[in-house]
């Protein structure tokens, strides 16, 4: 056990001091998030005042949830990328060589991902209390809406950390971030999913992420939450990825890293 | 092949990896390592050399056959195979963004050594490879030389008993490959580390390796010491450049005379002596007595490099003896195509 949490340590390390000493990987990571809410909270105010439209906390307490969200899953992508990159360099044999048990090197990356969403959320949440986010939940709620968004983290890197393993090179990048955007996007971003119509509120009901970002704006506002449905939801992503991911793994201690 | 416990050796049996659709990269191969031995794994590209290593350090399964290292199966014992030895890759794989200490710092983490330790194993290490005035700086900035120095310290991290050192010369300048090749010897000679190294290149397996095996077409065609290997070839090789081209035929026809004729450049001739050096005096006499005024002639003693192409046809290179190329190559002339095993027959052990 303490090998595995050094190999974890290691792999978490690395990829974090990088993150963070190296502006071209930190900023954008910041920087994208920011503009998405600006763009969604602010320039995108008045879609708040249509017929039906009903949150308590306001726009751009609802567009903060989205982006949120939105935040998290993406640093799970660019942890993939990291991935990708690190077998596509051979710094990966690097780590399959030291590791005992490789589900180390991806429990890394997961702690890698979880990392990065945090450091974004914090400054998002930052900035948005600055420009005037009303938050009507509890701290239980808030825990939750955080919660969600770290299985949603944890979700797309397991998804991206498979992609990654299976092709080992950086020009699988495309296939990491598209479908993770897709999702997000058929998502009910801008209005709730009952103002949606025609295919679009079809796909976003059919729509994993769907429930989640429902979840996360209701928790941020303090309302009536189908928690059931969200976290189940959740975990049952989680556990799909994990599957994707550790068979992914296997497929690339297989090819030799 | 002993099935003996080593502790501190390789023992393979029947080695095989196949590709989906593609040749077997390794067709079944048998070898040991001694335990402080230095084995010299030699090969042209595509031989099978850094597959054997891949699946020798478990990063690649085999398709078939056994091996132990380190005492430990490789493919049951796979986490205490990593444990027991240190790795070189033919790519130094560093992060540029990191610098050197800081790879220290990652590979002691990486390879468990206790936290109170690994600063101070790291600056060891780094001090003994001659980086200890770059270790602060990005790795992105460093020489060829400098990248496989710090590739071998963050090998030694974890002080392991055997080392594994994949082409670790290759494409590194004489001083900085000299540098290599003192601290390789170093670490077999005082620290009893078992050294699997793998080169293209003669002249090192010559220096370094008590032993050497040739691995061809995924199959070990040869093994065994430098000097025994050199000594199955034999014969010294005399090769002779006339003064006037028009003279080549007939210089050849003196030589053979003197023993089997053996590769030469166009505007020379050559023979293996079967009377060894002192036939030399004889062969100029001869020479001189048909009328072949001598531009220059070497002699050349057998060397690794006779050594393997007679046992692969090929130089190490990858041109085959017959080739054009071959015949103007600047290593010396070896046996005739006679003494060769055809590619890929197998150890003649």
């Amino acid at each position: 056990m303490r090998r595995f949490a050094d190999v974890t340590g290691a792999v978490w390390w690395r990829s974090i001091h990088n993150f963070l000493t190296n502006p071209a990987f930190f900023l954008p990571s910041i920087i994208f998030p920011l503009f998405f809410f600006t763009a969604f909270a602010g320039g995108l105010s008045s879609v708040g005042d249509v017929p039906g439209f009903d949150f308590p906390a306001g726009y751009t307490a609802f567009q903060f949830c989205f982006v949120l969200l939105q935040a998290s899953a993406f640093g799970g992508v660019f942890t993939g990328f990291g991935i990708a990159s690190d077998f596509e360099s051979g710094f990966a044999r690097r780590m399959m060589l030291a590791a005992p048990n490789r589900l180390a090197i991806l429990a890394g990356y997961l702690l890698v991902a979880l990392t990065r969403a945090a450091i974004v959320i914090t400054v998002l949440t930052v900035v948005a209390l600055i420009a005037g986010m009303e938050v009507t939940g509890g701290p239980l709620d808030l825990f939750g809406m955080l919660l969600l968004a770290a299985i949603l983290s944890l979700t797309a890197t397991l998804f991206a950390a498979g992609v990654a393993f299976r092709t080992r090179t950086i020009q699988a990048g495309p296939a990491m971030q598209m479908p993770v955007f897709l999702v997000l996007f058929l998502a009910p971003v801008y209005v709730p999913v009952e103002l949606l119509s025609g295919w679009v509120e079809a796909v976003a009901q059919v729509n994993p992420v769907t429930p989640l970002i429902e979840a996360a704006r209701g928790l941020i506002s303090g309302d009536a939450i189908d928690g059931l449905l969200a976290y189940g939801i959740g975990a049952g992503l989680l556990v799909v990825f994990a599957a994707w991911a550790v068979s992914g793994l296997r497929r690339a201690e297989a090819a030799g890293g | 092949m002993s099935t003996s416990h080593r502790d501190n050796g390789i023992e393979v049996e029947g080695l095989v990896r196949e590709f989906k659709k593609g040749p077997r990269a390794v067709d079944g191969i048998d070898f040991a390592v001694a335990p402080g031995e230095i084995y010299g794994f030699l090969g042209p590209n595509g031989a099978g050399k850094s597959t054997t290593v891949l699946m020798l350090t478990t990063l690649l399964p085999p398709t078939a056959g056994t091996a132990r290292v380190a005492g430990h199966d490789i493919v049951a014992g796979a986490a205490e195979v990593r444990a027991s030895i240190g790795v070189a890759l033919q790519d130094a794989a560093l992060d540029p963004l990191l610098t050197g200490s800081e790879h220290m710092r990652l590979q002691t983490a990486l390879q468990g050594v206790p936290k109170a330790d690994r600063k101070r194993r790291g600056m060891e290490l780094i001090e003994r490879v001659g980086l200890a005035d770059a270790a602060d700086r990005k790795v992105g900035g460093y020489s060829g030389g400098m990248k496989r120095r710090l590739d071998l310290a963050l090998a030694l991290v974890h002080g392991p008993r055997l080392l594994f050192l994949d082409e670790p010369t290759t494409g590194l300048d004489p001083s900085s490959r000299s540098d290599l090749w003192d601290e390789v010897a170093r670490l077999a000679r005082e620290d009893g580390t078992t050294v699997f190294l793998t080169t293209q290149y003669l002249e090192e397996a010559d220096v370094l390796a008590d032993r050497v095996g040739i691995i061809d077409a995924g199959r070990i065609v040869a093994e065994g010491t430098p000097e025994a290997l050199k000594a199955q070839i034999g014969r010294p090789a005399l090769e002779i450049v006339p003064a006037d081209i028009a003279q080549r035929d007939a210089a050849a026809e003196v030589l053979a005379r003197f023993g089997e004729a053996a590769p030469a450049p166009p505007n020379a001739a050559a023979v293996r002596l079967t009377g060894g050096n002192d036939a030399l005096a004889e062969v100029v006499r001869s020479l001189d007595a048909e009328g072949v005024r001598i531009a220059d002639f070497q002699l050349h003693a057998p060397s690794l490099d006779d050594v393997f192409l007679a046992k692969t046809g090929k130089k190490l290179g990858g041109e085959d003896e017959t080739g054009e190329h071959a015949a103007v190559a600047e290593t010396p002339p070896a046996g005739p195509a006679g003494e060769r095993e055809p590619v890929g027959s197998g150890s003649p052990r």
